[in-house]
């Protein structure tokens, strides 16, 4: 494809350069030729203007010079003389008077005298015969003795003759040169020269270089043969044109390749032609030059047009190249990314098949030993770890189903950072306990616990991470997750939160790196028996830029990998409870001096003196030594894996100095049900879980010290509720006793409405503000909880805005996503949770 | 007989209840006030005029009701009932068992409530 665009331009271009040459020279030629008639028609009118001039001075000079010997006759009258010496002397002098070279009498029959000067020989006998004859006719030549050539005028006139005839006619010689000089037949300050010649082509008088007797054969000999028509056809048609006594004109090439133009006209009282000449080398020089500037111009365009063409070809033809390399580029892009969907495909259909064999094959044995039910129950429990699976891959199908048409929304809800982490530990901690992995939670510099983030999305980013992790550490590995904040570049109102996930895993190449935030990508071979849809990451990545954040991996194969998030979240502005504790004396003992030093400086934060020790030993000898000073730690916060000496068999020497009085909590990332038995045993009175966040430092230790004081303040904030309405939409009758009574309790005012409609014409016909909020069932007769909710919001009342809470027994996402569709601020799933709905009140009446 | 007793002999789970409303007198009376609750009447009913719409908000009542009370086994029965008949399905012979044991629960508790009145 990429030759025949190459082909085709290449054949089109050289077409028009050969088209554009063509008609260019063509066009010179046709310019070249039609300027050449022009200027052959300008010299055909400039001749014959000319050589009507050149007639009419002839003429003049014939009728000056006829008149002259006329005048001589008058003189001497021919009727009053006799022939005598006076007769010939009289007309000698007036010849000689008139400066004539010859006068002479002659007659028809031949006869003749010459009177004065020498005697002459006619040049042709038959037309001095024919011009005595003819009275319009009075000039013809000849020669002298002395061979110069003579005009001879003559004229009738009877004079006596010597022997005693009488003339017909007195003839007059002139110089020829006279005639030629008086003509201007030849001189340089004219392109034209002249010849005047007799009808059978004899010179009468001869100019320029010619200097044969007979004009055609000077034609015949000096006319190039390379004329097309030849010089003898030349003569032809000029001896017909004389015959005929008409005008000739020609153009003419001569042997040194100069033009001619000739052109003959009769002239009057003779029977001579008058010939003029014009050679064109100064014509052709001209008409040479302007050819040779017009093909000049002609080839300037011709190029100007050429490149033109050139450089819009070239244009064009980068053009299509780009377009072509964008088409292959895209082409090849859309080729990786349907191979890559097939691949994702077939390894999917692997990955679903798997467990789904698993699931069905276990159903059979399960069948066949209905009888054996220990048999039936390990079936069943592997069918639920493959059912798990499976829900896995298809919910990460899904999630990626909806990033790619671009459905993913984030909800952003304010979340505690502890709570997030907490959940994260109980959810990837049976994975761990499984394998047998050391995982360590650290925290350092938290300024804010409550953030706004989306929670679910946050912990999706986290367990995958962190699943990923367990997943490629083998057994007995090690995993670390930190949490840790800083100022925000983004403004006060943010703070940068860094959440890195490290394992001493098998890590990933170079090149997976690099890809390993591709959609269906998976590190192949070793990694294929790990289960897995290779769209995790993906899922991750996409979710953390969707929160402005950035997704780092830093891996080597073998050592392991460290996957490092940076979130920009915004502060909470809730008000965090005032968390201060009495100033108790506090000891840490953790083998981490990171998580010493954090929790220490948390502690300090809520009041408490806290100090630290990095073993067991050194936490034994502070303790013995406050012990001394009888200046007691008050708690003992203890960690249960350390090294050398572990927390319980510390905490047992703690109770060998200090007896029981000293209250001693561990503080563990695990689910501590497996030690809890041991760990009371050797006197621990509690735990509090890792990571120890200001929050869970403040909960735990005031759980443990003062037994549980957040029931206390619960009663309190219930009556803050007195005097506000509620208005109930319910149509059970039960159920709404259940809420009313609850919400009374509270302090508040309720009143019921048996179905939406009720509820919202109630709405509509309360005063401004009568109620501060509405509680909606969503299941009820004729206008459910959804229509109610939308036309409450319809309506057009300033109050029309206030909270509506949704309560139900469906807890499916899409019921909560259609709750808030349609106009609800929140949902809280039945049976109502006292806590949970107060809480939501106070969030939005509080 | 202690609402507790009732409760237990329901299988129900009191502590469930006693956590939400609190107060022994309370659950007692909500319970006793199910004696004259319509909602498993109206399932009944709707049933049987194959209004199945209608069927399904009793069963979802019923079964909220149920949760409110910590009422187990009925709200066990009631909410598979329900979701069977989710998105107002024709009745089929397979709902039938549903039916059944929402039938055998509720006749079991309210026997026991009785008592306790």
């Amino acid at each position: 494809m990429f030759n025949n665009t190459k082909k085709f331009l290449l054949t089109s271009v050289s077409c028009l350069v050969v088209l554009c040459i063509v008609i260019f020279v063509w066009l010179g030629s046709v310019m070249g030729g039609k300027s050449y008639n022009a200027i052959n028609e300008v010299g055909s009118l400039y001749m014959s203007e000319m050589s009507t001039q050149l007639q009419q001075k002839f003429d003049a000079i014939i009728d000056l010079q006829v008149s002259r010997v006329e005048a001589l006759i008058r003189r001497t009258p021919p009727e009053s003389v006799t022939y005598g010496k006076e007769m010939l002397e009289e007309l000698a002098l007036s010849a000689d008077i008139r400066e004539f070279e010859h006068l002479g009498l002659y007659r028809k029959d031949g006869g003749s005298e010459t009177i004065y000067g020498e005697s002459v020989r006619f040049l042709s006998e038959d037309e001095f015969q024919d011009v005595m004859s003819d009275a319009d006719k009075s000039i013809t030549s000849g020669f002298s003795k002395s061979d110069e050539k003579l005009l001879l005028m003559v004229v009738d006139a009877a004079y006596p003759m010597q022997d005693g005839g009488t003339s017909d006619v007195v003839v007059a010689g002139m110089p020829m040169k006279y005639l030629e000089e008086a003509l201007v037949l030849e001189g340089d300050s004219s392109m034209v020269y002249s010849h005047i010649i007799r009808k059978d082509g004899e010179f009468v008088v001869r100019s320029g270089d010619a200097f044969r007797d007979n004009y055609f054969s000077r034609i015949e000999e000096t006319i190039s043969q390379n004329d097309p028509k030849g010089p003898g056809h030349y003569v032809d048609e000029l001896k017909t044109a004389i015959e005929a006594e008409e005008n000739y004109s020609a153009l003419l090439e001569d042997k040194n390749g100069i033009h001619q133009h000739l052109y003959c006209a009769p002239l009057d009282e003779t029977d001579w032609y008058l010939v003029s000449v014009m050679p064109y080398g100064i014509l052709d020089d001209a008409i040479m030059n302007l050819n040779s500037q017009q093909q000049g111009l002609i080839l300037a365009a011709c190029g100007v047009i050429l490149f033109a063409v050139a450089v819009i070809f070239v244009l064009y033809y980068r053009l299509t190249q780009q377009q072509l390399r964008e088409l292959e580029r895209a082409e090849k892009r859309a080729f990786q990314a349907s191979q890559a969907k097939s691949e994702f495909l077939s390894s999917m259909s692997h990955d679903i098949r798997t467990p789904m064999n698993g699931i069905v094959g276990m159903t059979a044995i399960a069948m066949a030993n209905v009888d054996d039910p220990l048999r039936v129950q390990d079936c069943l429990k592997k069918i639920s770890l493959s059912s798990r699976h499976l829900l896995g891959l298809i919910n990460d199908v899904l999630d990626m189903s909806k990033i790619e048409s671009g459905k993913l929304s984030m909800n952003m809800d304010i979340l505690s950072l502890r709570e997030v982490m907490e959940a994260l530990v109980n959810i990837v901690q049976p994975q761990i306990k499984d394998k047998n992995q050391h995982f360590d939670i650290f925290i350092q510099n938290i300024y804010t616990e409550m953030v706004c983030c989306d929670g679910v999305r946050l912990n999706q980013i986290l367990i995958n991470l962190l699943s990923n992790a367990v997943k490629f550490t083998p057994k007995e590995g090690r995993i670390n997750v930190y949490l840790s904040q800083e100022e925000s570049p983004v403004d006060d109102a943010h703070v940068r939160c860094h959440f890195r996930v490290k394992d001493n895993g098998i890590g990933m190449s170079e090149e997976f790196q690099k890809k390993i935030f591709d959609t269906f990508s998976r590190e192949d071979m070793k990694v294929q028996k790990i289960e897995g849809t290779g769209l995790g990451m993906s899922i991750t990545k996409v979710i953390v830029d969707m929160m402005g954040g950035t997704i780092e991996v830093d891996s080597k194969q073998g050592k392991g990998s460290e996957f490092h998030v940076i979130l920009d979240l915004e502060k909470a502005t809730v008000d965090e409870e005032e968390m201060i504790l009495p100033p108790w004396r506090l000891l840490v003992v953790d083998n981490n001096e990171d998580l010493c030093y954090s929790a220490a400086s948390a502690l300090k934060e809520i009041g408490v003196q806290a100090e630290w020790a990095l073993n067991g030993r050194d936490a034994l000898r502070m303790i013995a030594d406050h012990h001394r000073r009888n200046m007691e730690y008050e708690i003992v916060l203890l960690d249960w894996k350390m090294p050398d000496m572990n927390g319980l068999e510390t905490a047992r020497e703690i109770r060998k100095i200090v007896g029981d009085a000293l209250p001693i909590l561990i503080i563990s990332a695990y689910d501590w049900s497996d030690i809890e038995d041991e760990a009371r045993a050797a006197g621990a009175q509690g735990f509090i879980s890792k990571p120890l966040f200001k929050s869970n430092l403040y909960l735990g230790l005031s759980r443990y010290m003062e037994g549980d004081t957040r029931e206390e303040k619960r009663e309190e904030t219930v009556q803050r509720f007195e005097g506000l309405r509620i208005l109930l939409a319910e149509d059970n009758e039960l159920n709404w006793e259940i809420a009313e009574d609850i919400l009374v309790d509270a302090g508040f005012e309720v009143d019921w409405a048996e179905n939406g409609q009720i509820c919202v014409d109630t709405f509509e016909q309360s005063d401004l503000g009568y109620y501060d909020a509405v509680l909606m069932d969503i299941r009820m007769p004729i206008m459910n909880g959804y229509e109610a909710a939308r036309a409450i919001r319809a309506l057009d009342r300033s109050d029309a805005d206030l909270p509506i809470i949704a309560m139900t027994a469906d807890a499916f996402s899409e019921d909560i996503q259609r709750c808030l569709e349609c106009g609800m601020n929140e949902h809280v799933a039945k049976p109502i949770d006292i806590q949970k709905l107060m809480k939501l009140l106070r969030k939005y009446l509080g | 007989m202690t609402v507790k007793e009732c409760y237990d002999a329901i299988g129900a789970d009191y502590e469930d209840v006693m956590g939400r409303l609190r107060k022994d007198e309370r659950v007692q009376k909500f319970v006793l006030k199910l004696l004259d609750d319509k909602s498993y009447e109206l399932l009944e009913n709707s049933i049987a005029s194959q209004d199945m719409n209608e069927a399904f908000r009793a069963a979802h009542t019923l079964k909220g009701v149920c949760q409110n009370l910590s009422l187990t086994p009925l709200y066990q029965s009631a909410s598979e009932l329900a979701e069977r008949l989710r998105n107002g399905q024709e009745f089929s012979e397979d709902m039938k068992p549903l039916l059944e044991q929402v039938k055998k629960d509720y006749t079991h508790m309210i026997d026991c409530i009785k008592q306790l009145a």
